[in-house]
């Protein structure tokens, strides 16, 4: 029986797209296993170590709510900065995923810094990506679908060092240039896609348990579980999104 | 009432200007109303299609066609209780001897608003109505209302709801802003004093500002309270404090940074209690007199609607007697807590559409003593929301507290097989959960498994409720909303 300790950044603040399915998914996946969960809310000017995390999870904010973090993320850049270095997983949707890079433009055209923790940058764009989406995603070999809705106004670019979370079969993904969807740098993954995305999507979910478990070197076998509504709801949602057409 | 008579007087004469219409809108018309007597005939309300083509052929119609109403019209936004609070309204200035219009089926786009204008249009294009009532989505309000020239708006809250279309909550404020930027001068602005985002919205030159807010002594709502959407202040971005906290961000609030505040409401709801038959006794304080009244609906939410309702006739200088004679007439509007029977089974079907409304439904359910059978049905049409993230942060897990309670719960919709996964990682064991996405089909059986004398709750977003209604119709049960209730 296992333990993993999940931080979940700035509940109040980041939780725009159902973050909460995010949270449940975890939770209770691991208990279903008879894996502990243990979850350490962390509100800004909250003194908090993060060396006893295993999972970091930051969901999305809009921006009056994403500014007011940045600044406390701030000083916590060293700390995340040494927790990713030794492998913490971290997994950020959206806003937060704008934030763990280099910075992100408002709508309303500021600037506002990153934590500087993973190679990319978001601009803004004109209009927003908003629609359901499907990725390819090599974590797996063969790839696994991810299925999900982004809304995003941001356009984010990957440095050489980052790989993609995977590549778009449909929607927009980061940017709606490259095909790119996401990022994976490190044990921190970085998405655009909520719907909740972890509930629909469970061998990511898995994915992250796992690592999560691997950082403090616990057994990391999960025992198969009975996925079959989890599936047809992540098929259902892949049909839908095939059938959708941009304008 | 004289000063009140005068000012409504100014009001109303930018919106008469009956002059002969054009040949296109003529046609326009012609169209709209041939398209609403085909929909009929098949059996559907058309809300969609006949105010969709005859905005293609004549974009500028509603303009035209709003213009003729003798008083003009008055538009309800925000993102819940607009439908209610536009059928009290409706329901006062009915009372008060005026003769309304009103989109009453809640198809509050801009299709919707030509729709119902057209369809109580003459076929020369003369309206036979004083005021109308136009409930207007959130996301189409300035588009809606820049030509409309409305003698006023009514903006209830602002609330975490569909934001793939308009992005966040804080577009949608910038939205509301440039509607009411285009009102004209001589017209009124009604405003929620509690919703901290509302508050700060400016309004133009000569524009009438009324506020309402509530004054009651209640503990916070913890179970409304997962829609936290604004909690920084909307001026300087600082985390607001509040005095008195009703449920998500609404309350009494200040800013300790910027001394942004709730303003002095100029109508306050000072008293709330239980009276005779299901009636809620309230009291309102107006700035120079009290007004008192039996309402009928529900739940702290209905209170807001009132005293929107409420401010708005005072607005319009209907005096006090007549609008409470009208609140206590008001039933639940379309698809909010409506109730049909079938055979000693009772039917009762209540829109959701986002989470603080969602458990708000949930909580009346919990309520309920017995045993419970409950259909969700989740469609992710434009005017359902195309995004079911927000189904997370509705609180199922409240239901799952009290499983034993339910029959099998059943799942339906176009996102059946999300909501199913919603109420199994809400604690519902896999085999109490039933997927069936056709809606007719979750309805029979649904009522299948509904014993006699017991409740069947059956809780659709927009488009699923426009079906389900439509079943039910067939079914013999209630009258298609064109025929009235």
């Amino acid at each position: 029986m296992g333990k993993i300790n999940i931080y979940h950044l700035y509940p109040a603040h980041l939780n725009l797209y159902g973050d909460r399915g995010n949270m449940l998914a975890l939770c209770r996946r691991a208990n279903w296993r008879d894996i502990e969960v243990n979850i350490v809310p962390v509100g800004p000017g909250k003194e908090i170590a993060f060396t006893s995390c295993d999972l970091l999870f930051m969901g999305g904010g809009q921006d009056s709510d994403q500014k007011l973090v940045a600044e406390d993320l701030k000083r916590r850049h060293r700390e995340i900065q040494k927790a990713v270095q030794e492998n913490m997983v971290i997994f950020a949707v959206c806003g937060s995923y704008q934030l763990l890079g280099h910075y992100y433009t408002t709508a309303r055209g500021e600037r506002i810094g990153g934590l500087d923790i993973v190679d990319l940058y978001t601009d803004a764009g004109r209009g927003r990506l908003i629609g359901n989406a499907v990725i390819s995603c090599s974590l797996w070999d063969p790839p696994r679908t991810l299925t999900g809705f982004e809304n995003h106004g941001g356009r984010t670019f990957l440095g050489p060092g980052v790989q993609p979370l995977g590549t778009v079969l449909y929607g927009f993904g980061n940017n709606g240039a490259d095909k790119t969807e996401g990022a994976v740098y490190k044990n921190i993954i970085g998405t655009y896609l909520h719907g909740s995305l972890l509930p629909k999507n469970p061998w990511l979910t898995d994915h992250l348990l796992r690592k999560a478990l691997a950082f403090r070197h616990q057994d990391t076998a999960l025992r198969d579980l009975d996925d079959s509504l989890e599936e047809q709801a992540h098929q259902a949602a892949v049909n839908l999104a095939a059938r959708r057409t941009h304008k | 009432m004289e000063a009140e008579k005068n000012q409504q007087q100014n009001h109303h004469d930018s919106h008469k200007k009956a002059g002969p219409i054009g040949i296109r809108h003529l046609v326009a018309v012609w169209i709209g109303k041939t398209l609403i007597a085909l929909t009929r005939i098949l059996g559907r309300g058309g809300t969609t299609l006949p105010g969709r083509a005859a905005l293609a052929m004549a974009p500028g119609l509603s303009y035209v066609l709003a213009g003729r109403l003798s008083r003009g019209t008055i538009v309800v936004t925000g993102t819940n209780g607009k439908t209610t609070t536009a059928a009290l309204i409706d329901g006062i200035l009915e009372e008060a001897g005026f003769k309304c219009i009103h989109n009453q089926s809640g198809s509050n786009m801009s299709w919707g608003v030509a729709s119902t204008l057209i369809e109580h249009s003459s076929w020369t294009g003369q309206m036979d109505a004083d005021i109308g009532v136009m409930e207007v989505d959130e996301g189409a309000f300035p588009g809606v209302t820049a030509g409309l020239q409305p003698l006023g708006v009514v903006v209830t809250n602002i609330f975490r709801d569909q934001l793939d279309r308009f992005g966040e909550i804080d577009s949608i404020r910038d939205l509301i802003q440039k509607g009411i930027d285009a009102f004209p001068p001589g017209s009124f602005q009604v405003l929620n004093a509690d919703d901290p985002s509302l508050a700060a919205l400016t309004s133009g030159k000569d524009v009438k500002r009324w506020t309402f807010g509530l004054e009651l002594e209640l503990p916070p709502d913890e179970f409304l309270n997962t829609g936290r959407d604004i909690k920084t202040c909307p001026v300087c971005s600082h985390k607001l404090e509040y005095t008195r906290f009703y449920f998500a961000h609404i309350g009494h609030y200040q800013c300790p940074s910027c001394n942004y505040q709730r303003p002095e409401p100029d109508l306050k709801l000072t008293s709330c209690s239980a009276g005779n038959e299901g009636f809620n006794r309230i009291r309102i304080s107006l700035p120079e007199q009290k007004l008192e009244a039996e309402l009928a609906l529900p739940g702290l939410y209905n209170l807001y609607n009132a005293l929107a309702a409420v401010t708005c006739a005072r607005a319009l200088g209907i005096p006090g007697p007549l609008i409470s004679r009208a609140l206590k007439k008001a039933t639940p509007s379309f698809g909010r807590m409506e109730r049909f029977e079938k055979e000693g089974r009772e039917i009762v079907m209540a829109l959701i559409k986002n989470p603080v409304g969602a458990n708000e439904v949930l909580r009346t359910l919990l309520n309920q003593p017995g045993t419970i059978n409950l259909v969700v049905a989740i469609n992710d049409r434009i005017a359902d929301g195309t995004d079911v993230s927000w189904l997370w942060d509705v609180d199922f897990d409240q239901l799952a507290g009290a499983k034993s309670r339910f029959t099998k719960i059943i799942a339906s919709g176009r996102r059946a097989w999300d909501m199913a996964v919603r109420f199994k990682y809400a604690g519902f064991k896999p085999e109490q959960i039933l997927v069936v996405e056709d809606t007719g089909r979750a309805i029979e059986e649904a009522l299948e498994q509904t014993g006699t004398g017991s409740e069947l709750f059956i809780l659709p977003t927009y488009t699923a409720m426009l079906e389900m209604r439509g079943h039910l119709n067939k079914m013999g049960l209630g009258s298609p909303y064109w025929e009235g209730s």
